[in-house]
């Protein structure tokens, strides 16, 4: 019975084939149907390390890719987001050691917002003061590669670890640490989003929230008068 | 249908919760269904609808038209309820992935996607989970 009725509505519907960004060799990701090409726009599609790279020990870490161009039957994506596994997260986390986590936001040199999320995992249990300083480093390191760096130089040193081991090497100077990993990255925005952003806001300066101040206190003095 | 390939994989989403199992089958972005059942569709009777047996009908029925429509192989993504319910799959789950893969479609990555809270709020009485 549905076997006949999905036959009938597939038959408008073409395949496009989804291909990942230059900066991962336009390697296949899958196929997507569609009846419009319109509709393939904005699609997402997830993969891991291992299968673009065909290396099996790489298959923790999650890519998803977005399609931002269609042409002919073939889809063009843009890095969308980098994330570990949800089990290999779950493997690093032992009883009796700190985890430190931040969340920065960066832009990058081509204008690129983005996300970092570094985690470090400690040996023993550190203190407070410790934590804060290693997230201290996390921040700066994150900070300091995405300021000197355009947005595809970026992804690459989140996904090939470069970014990690860097932060690593800063953080065991000041506790002993297990592992630094990059947990996610996700892009926030692109140059021209964070440009139509910046027309948009006004800035404060110190004359408007005078004006402002004075107005409320204007209101204020009626309310009491009623 | 335009195949002219053969190499199509899709995502399995199966949802298993102990009152019910759904699986969807789609493409590998998510965005077009290919095939979906649920356990009312082969059981009469509710309380059936989550067993193993159920699952492995289901599984069959869709696995049947996705490799008519030239899949084959599927990423499989398993949930349980979630949120403040249970966070394990139900017993549909094991029972759905081994009837896919005896039904002739190659099973990639499996993936358990249940929603984690991240602190939420407050669980149902008595939950012992």
């Amino acid at each position: 019975m549905s076997e006949r009725s999905v036959s009938r509505q597939k038959q408008g519907k073409q395949w496009y084939t989804v291909f990942s960004p230059e900066q991962f060799e336009r390697e296949e990701l899958g196929d997507t149907p569609a009846d419009e090409s319109e509709k393939v726009l904005g699609r997402t599609i997830e993969t891991t390390l291992g299968d673009l790279k065909n290396d099996a020990s790489e298959n923790n870490k999650k890519l998803t890719f977005q399609v931002n161009e269609v042409a002919g039957d073939s889809a063009y994506t843009q890095f969308d987001t980098f994330e570990l596994t949800r089990d290999y997260k779950r493997s690093l986390v032992r009883r009796g050691s700190s985890k430190i986590e931040a969340f920065v936001t960066v832009l990058t040199t081509d204008d690129y917002r983005l996300q970092v999320q570094p985690v470090a995992y400690t040996t023993k249990s550190a203190d407070h003061s410790q934590e804060k300083a290693i997230r201290r480093t996390m921040i700066d390191l994150v900070r300091e590669s995405a300021s000197d760096r355009t947005f595809s130089d970026l992804v690459d040193s989140v996904v090939e670890g470069r970014l990690s081991s860097a932060i690593y090497n800063e953080a065991k100077q000041i506790y002993p640490v297990r592992r630094v990993e990059i947990q996610k990255t996700t892009l926030e925005a692109r140059p021209e989003e964070v440009a139509a952003e910046e027309e948009t806001s006004v800035d404060v300066g110190e004359d408007d929230s005078a004006v402002t101040a004075d107005e409320d206190g204007a209101e204020e003095a009626d309310a009491d008068e009623e | 249908m335009t195949e002219g390939k053969d190499d199509i994989w899709g995502i399995a989403h199966v949802h298993a919760s102990f009152n019910n199992t759904i699986i969807t089958i789609t493409d590998q972005t998510g965005a077009e269904t290919l095939a979906k059942s649920s356990g009312g569709t082969v059981v009469k009777q509710n309380r059936d609808e989550a067993s193993p047996y159920a699952a492995m009908q289901m599984a069959e029925t869709v696995a049947e038209q996705v490799l008519a429509q030239g899949v084959e192989g599927v990423h499989v993504r398993v949930r349980g309820p979630g949120g403040n319910q249970q966070k394990n799959p139900g017993p549909g789950a094991q029972a759905t992935i081994r009837a896919l893969a005896r039904a002739g479609l190659e099973i990639g990555r499996i993936e358990d996607v249940t929603p984690i809270p991240h602190d939420g709020t407050r669980g149902p009485k008595n939950s012992g989970f």
